[in-house]
């Protein structure tokens, strides 16, 4: 199943994003960013599914939570950047 | 055991404190220390207590919300942060030695902006004194942990908002026990014990940051690895090594307990307890009491003093008949500098959410029979 990585800079802000989610009805899990795309070293992200991402974008920007970055897995278990 | 020493530590806490710290050691690892199960349980436990006490002190943004291991480490971050050797510092007469200490050691230029206890209005004028004749940094405590005096908090932010004086508040003895409103004080910084009124364990306390700190500590955060430099993003800026899980744990109760019970309801039980007191004790010769006369300028703290009678050997002999309540100076020398008492010292009686009438009237029965009636 395809689904997207929403990274973020720190734990409690993966933290807040997922709340902010799971406030609006979008279902949100808090991970840690797989290593290829964590960026310095040791992030965590935010797991969502392909068809949310839009809802998802809008609820964020609403709130003030604006994405570092966003990752769609593919096909090969490798991750792309998504451009926002 | 009658316990009358909430303002060192708050000791009958909720019950679920206590469960849900001894939960914690064996359920719970370290947040951002890895993806499995309990790992990821710690880091939701972290961000509920911040949650928790972002709703209580209302502040906008949890990440602003930083775990310490007492007040006197948030106060260190705050002032390291903001004072520089020669900074020019303005002070109330009530600060703690958590205060004073760090701002000695830093020979920052320390200003006292002194009024008599219990007054608010010449607490106000005193400050808007002292920062007129220019001022870095404005230090204060929300309530004096001697004397319970509850200084005008929003009145002293405001006077340092208008001439852009950045205001650490020291909110040890009022966070959980009077109303306090982080994004109205636009302090810089808002430091708080997490083992007093907010009823958590002993090793807790929060550090509410309006403004960007320096780390005290650097080491591990789990983010940002690469990186030699800590992370410039809170909490993690701040939040170096293993965190207390036990005690977030624990404190992430006791603050929903403050939240359930209602600050304000709190707020009016200690201060009808510390009324009942003080009118027993000076009903009795020779007995001096610190009190507020209209009663809402004093939180659930009391001093008290007795002619003849050394306040260390009162405080020893209480304590053998089962009543804890702590003597001497109480680690802030020069709130009793300003009010005269700093070579006595005074006994100091303070109560929580937990004291009842019954216990406030034995105390008094007690001090009688030990010939002071």
């Amino acid at each position: 199943m395809l689904y997207y990585l929403i990274v973020c800079r720190s734990l409690t802000y993966a933290q807040r994003t997922a709340a902010a989610l799971e406030r609006a009805g979008i279902t949100a899990r808090v991970l840690r960013s797989p290593k290829s795309i964590s960026g310095e070293g040791c992030s965590h992200s935010v797991k969502i599914s392909q068809r949310n991402l839009p809802d998802a974008l809008r609820v964020l920007q609403r709130v003030g939570l604006t994405p570092k970055r966003v990752y769609i897995t593919a096909g090969d278990g490798s991750y792309q950047e998504v451009a926002l | 055991m009658i316990y009358l020493d909430s303002a060192a530590t708050t000791m009958q806490k909720p019950a679920a404190v206590a469960a849900s710290t001894a939960w914690a050691v064996n359920h719970l690892a370290s947040p951002g220390r890895g993806g499995h199960r309990p790992a990821m349980a710690a880091a939701e436990k972290a961000f509920a207590c911040r949650e928790a006490a972002a709703r209580l002190f209302h502040v906008n943004d949890p990440e602003r919300v930083v775990f310490t291991f007492n007040a006197t480490h948030g106060l260190n971050i705050a002032i390291k942060t903001l004072a520089r050797p020669g900074s020019r510092v303005v002070v109330s007469g009530y600060e703690h030695n958590a205060v004073t200490r760090p701002l000695h050691a830093l020979e920052a230029s320390v200003r006292v902006a002194r009024g008599p206890v219990f007054d608010q209005e010449a607490a106000l004028e005193a400050f808007r004194r002292e920062l007129d004749r220019g001022a870095d940094l404005a230090v204060c405590n929300h309530v004096s942990n001697v004397f319970g005096f509850i200084q005008p908090i929003e009145e002293i932010a405001a006077l340092c908002r208008e001439r852009e004086t950045p205001l650490i508040v020291d909110a040890s003895q009022s966070a959980g026990c009077v109303p306090l409103d982080f994004e109205s004080l636009g302090a810089a910084f808002i430091a708080m014990p997490g083992h007093k009124g907010l009823y958590g364990p002993q090793g807790t306390g929060l550090l509410l940051c309006g403004t960007d700190p320096a780390p005290l500590l650097e080491g591990g955060t789990g983010s940002e690895s690469r990186r030699q430099a800590m992370p410039d993003f809170l909490p993690d800026r701040l939040e170096a090594g293993t965190h207390n899980v036990a005690g977030i744990a624990g404190l992430t109760e006791g603050l929903r307990f403050v939240e359930r019970r209602g600050v304000e309801r709190i707020a009016a039980q200690e201060a009808r307890l510390i009324r009942r007191m003080g009118k027993g004790l000076r009903a009795m010769p020779g007995v001096e009491v610190f009190q507020s006369r209209e009663g809402e300028v004093q939180a659930g703290v009391l001093s008290f003093r007795i002619k003849g009678r050394d306040c260390e050997e009162l405080g020893e002999e209480l304590g053998r008949r089962g009543i804890a309540l702590r003597a001497g100076l109480h680690c802030a020398p020069l709130a009793h500098e300003t009010v005269g008492t700093l070579e006595t010292g005074t006994l100091r009686a303070s109560v929580s959410a937990f004291n009842t009438e019954g216990e406030i009237d034995k105390f008094l029965q007690t001090l009688r029979k030990l010939g002071h009636s």
